[in-house]
């Protein structure tokens, strides 16, 4: 076996594969971006520096970095789940906008939760399930549409963006409206709601939740690749047809991977009311639902790959801020233009394929030379 | 002169040579066959030609002229031309469309006129007695199609043409009126490759034959210096036989045995689900036998096969009754009748039966996902599921010999033989067979065909569905053609002939 080949064989693997096209594909959006730094007056090494001080510069800081990957962490598993089933959920964004506001209006929903002393307990996982079942059901709109009348869930997922909008808008203006705020905020939660941060993170709103997303992952990751459940998934999204041909119904694993997919996305209210602002506040989501879908296509829908991805994409949203403070001639644009070019790196195929023919002929043109 | 020469060609595909170091000459007006199993790299050498997939190394000749072709556009410049396996048809457009398409004369407006008088020429010239220039296409049967590919070349003022298994879909009738066809080709000073399986063929119609095995020419021999016996073993690299050659046990007394699976008076209407319908179909199964469903593509086999083996989707579509071993199967799905005893190998592997980015462990769990033995708590069990593919793999001599591999990296025959195992391994009583051994390798079919005799020796039953005539007559104690959703007519195995058939499969009477 020539050493081209072998090489070769030990890339087959598409999990490999996929991987080193990710890598290669971050590096090059970064290097690209540092590029255009140059160009517009700022040294690379600068930039980097500010990125790295921004994110890892202290207990704060990484607890800020922390705190912008674990939205991103849950909307990435949003894409990602459907993404496995073959729907491309670009709803994530609405899903979880109902979620954070269903997580704010628990106290409203139950108040004796709120009176009752011995009840407090159930305050948090009370405010979860709302929020993920409020994600979910949005979430299975588009997967009941698709599954039922073929309605394709790209359009329907990106239209339940603007009425989810317009839903929470209404919301937290003329019904869950902190009467004591000038603002379109909804009313703040008692204390027993409240996520407790670390100590070590300096006030950065970051706590237990990390490890508890963590493990969500890890679960997901099982379901999906041990369970019968996640196995009709993964038959319906790489083969509808011969998942029909042998018993799975594509309709039942659409419906059901959306309602998670969306309930999951539901739960980045979680991150938000309950651990951050104690309120729904219009605008508050940096476009986590987005950017989840950037995450996830990083990750190339695999599950444990969420978890490095949604770090990168966290990064250098945290970095952002920074590079508008820090330097004269570059804004935080610069990190969107960034998270772009990953997206477009990790999406080139063509580019891999040129690659690889390249390298390829020179490996083969330099075996012919030595033979003959 | 060679109309066309390669000269040590080189192709690779990742790891794998699809061509290495091929070289050979095809004399100009003559009719060159080009042969070997599925996977030897014929497709892969005629794709270079026609400027599909550029070479890696090595050189095209062309009337002794080195040439570059990088692009179908440049093989049409060198007047090569390509029909290929699956017609390149838009098939809601006319004839006449299709045909100009690319080459479309007159200034602003396409001169239809001035098109058609010179297709009358071609057809003239030709003998091809075709002139249904208006006709959309999806309107002509598939021996037309085929013409209208071939005139489509000719219209190209193309010299060499290139024919990848020209005979895959037709009835032995239309098969011989081809053939008389590209004679008159060859007269006319045209070079034909025709790419092929099937050696009777390329015996009976071509001046010389080059074989390939695994990516490498074999030799080129003279049509009329060789036999069926030197070109098969040129093309598996061992003697092998042409016809089942193992114990067919026949049961003392099947008559009164009764039907495991019976279709009574079924109708189904083509609809969004299929195009093709069915019209008072009857048959019965019975234990011990393999009865042949035979048919030019599109005759409502299809259709029956959907049916039977998922019944539930055509619930409010179809009229008649559905039994098997008695009673009604009308709302049964895939797994429930999968657990009554009816295993599955689909028409079309790829598209219905695997999943090509997964390992055939994966691949081996579709539709056992809910097995006991496999499935314990909601947990697939991977490791017994693992154990059990690697018994199958030796079973049934399955290559890559490694569960880990991932399908779409295997040859069609041992994704074939994955398929079956998995069918076969519930044991089940009635087997419902579509296409076998399409484009699978010749040293496979034999032990495809081994494994579905053994089923039925051991007193199982077969439906085949094939569009390999021969295979249905080598295997089937019955058979039965199809013709425009009905059943046309019933051979027993002592009145097998497949000019008979082949006439019934056209539409005509037994």
């Amino acid at each position: 076996m020539s050493r081209w080949s072998a090489f070769q064989t030990s890339l087959l693997h598409p999990t490999v594969r996929s991987f080193i096209k990710s890598v290669l594909g971050s590096i090059l959006g970064l290097i690209l971006g540092l590029i255009i730094c140059k160009f517009a007056g700022e040294s690379p090494f600068h930039i980097l520096k500010i990125l790295y001080t921004s994110c890892f510069g202290s207990g704060y800081d990484f607890g800020m970095t922390l705190f912008c990957t674990a939205p991103l962490i849950l909307t990435g598993l949003a894409v990602a789940i459907p993404l496995r089933a073959g729907l491309f959920n670009i709803g994530a964004e609405g899903q979880l906008t109902l979620g954070a506001i269903a997580v704010a209006s628990s106290s409203v929903v139950w108040p004796s939760l709120t009176s009752h002393p011995a009840l407090q307990w159930l305050a948090i996982p009370f405010a979860a399930t709302l929020g993920f079942l409020a994600g979910g059901l949005w979430g299975a709109i588009p997967g009941v549409l698709k599954a039922k009348r073929g309605s394709h869930e790209v359009i329907t997922t990106i239209m339940l963006n603007f009425i989810a909008a317009g839903i929470s808008a209404y919301l937290a203006i003329y019904v869950l409206k902190d009467p004591e705020s000038t603002q379109a905020q909804t009313v703040f939660l008692p204390e027993f709601f409240h996520l407790k941060p670390f100590t070590i993170f300096n006030g950065a709103p970051m706590g237990h939740l990390i490890w508890i997303t963590l493990l969500g992952v890890v679960l997901f990751h099982l379901w999906i690749t041990k369970s019968a459940w996640g196995y009709k998934l993964r038959a319906v999204g790489e083969n509808e047809l011969a998942a029909e041909t042998y018993g799975i119904s594509k309709q039942r694993s659409w419906m059901s991977s959306m309602f998670i997919g969306g309930g999951v996305a539901g739960l980045v209210g979680v991150v938000e009311v309950l651990g951050n602002s104690h309120r729904f506040k219009m605008g508050f989501s940096a476009d986590y639902g987005f950017v989840g879908i950037a995450v996830a296509l990083l990750a190339r829908g695999n599950i444990l790959g969420i978890l490095p991805s949604a770090f990168l994409f966290g990064m250098l949203q945290k970095g952002s801020g920074s590079l508008d403070l820090e330097t004269e001639k570059i804004t935080r644009e610069l990190s969107y233009l960034i998270q772009g070019l990953i997206i477009l790196g990790v999406a080139s195929e063509g580019l891999w394929e040129i690659l690889s023919t390249h390298l390829k002929t020179r490996v083969l043109k330099g075996a012919k030379r030595k033979n003959g | 002169m060679n109309a066309i020469e390669f000269k040590k060609v080189s192709k690779q595909f990742g790891a794998f040579f699809a061509n290495k170091d091929v070289s050979f000459a095809v004399a100009k007006a003559s009719i060159h066959g080009l042969i070997g199993e599925n996977g030897a790299g014929k497709s892969t050498a005629m794709k270079v030609l026609f400027g599909i997939h550029p070479p890696d190394l090595g050189e095209i000749w062309v009337n002794d002229q080195p040439v570059k072709i990088h692009h179908p556009i440049h093989a049409m410049k060198h007047k090569i031309g390509m029909v290929h396996q699956h017609f390149m048809l838009a098939e809601n457009e006319s004839v006449l469309s299709n045909i100009i398409l690319g080459q479309e004369t007159g200034r602003f407006f396409i001169d239809r006129k001035q098109a058609v008088s010179e297709l009358d020429a071609i057809s003239k010239k030709y003998e091809l007695g075709f002139n249904k220039w208006n006709v959309p296409v999806s309107a002509l049967s598939v021996g037309d199609q085929q013409k209208v590919e071939i005139i489509k070349l000719l219209y190209q003022k193309s010299e060499v043409l290139i024919l990848d298994e020209p005979t895959a879909a037709l009835t032995p009738q239309e098969v011989q009126a081809l053939f008389v066809n590209i004679q008159k080709l060859k007269q006319e000073g045209n070079t034909i490759i025709l790419i092929s399986h099937k050696l009777k063929e390329v015996l009976k119609f071509t001046d010389s034959v080059t074989v390939m095995r695994r990516g490498e020419i074999v030799g080129t021999r003279k049509t009329s210096e060789t036999n069926e016996d030197e070109l098969a073993e040129m093309m598996v690299g061992r003697k092998i036989s042409f016809t089942y050659q193992g114990e067919r046990k026949v049961l003392a007394n099947t008559s009164n045995l009764k039907p495991v699976l019976e279709v009574k008076n079924l109708s189904i209407a083509a609809s969004a689900m299929t195009h093709e319908p069915l019209v008072d179909v009857s048959l019965a199964l019975k234990p011990n036998e393999i009865v042949g469903i035979a048919g030019v593509q599109g005759n409502g086999q299809t259709t029956l096969l959907r049916f039977l083996s998922n019944p539930a989707a055509f619930s409010r579509k179809c009229s008649g009754e559905y039994q098997i071993q008695g009673k009604s199967a009308l709302r049964e799905t895939p797994l429930s009748l999968r657990h009554k005893g009816v295993g599955l190998i689909p028409e079309d592997r790829i598209a219905e039966g695997l999943l090509l980015h997964q390992d055939m462990v994966e691949n081996f769990l579709l539709g056992q996902h809910q097995d006991e033995r496999y499935l314990k708590h909601g947990v697939l069990q991977r490791g017994i599921a693992r154990e059990q593919v690697v018994k199958k793999i030796s079973d049934f001599d399955i290559r890559p010999n490694h569960p880990g591999i991932w399908t779409g990296r295997m040859s069609g025959g041992n994704q074939q033989k994955l398929v079956i195992a998995r069918a076969l391994d519930p044991n089940p009583k009635i087997l419902l067979t579509a296409h076998p051994t399409r484009g699978v390798d010749v040293g496979a079919i034999e032990k495809i065909h081994d494994s579905i005799i053994r089923e039925r020796n051991q007193g199982k039953s077969v439906l085949l569905f094939s569009a390999e005539l021969d295979e249905l007559i080598d295997l089937s104690d019955r058979i039965l053609v199809f013709f425009d959703g009905r059943i046309q007519g019933e051979f027993a195995r002592n009145e097998f002939d497949a000019w008979n058939i082949g006439r019934v499969m056209g539409g005509g009477q037994k």
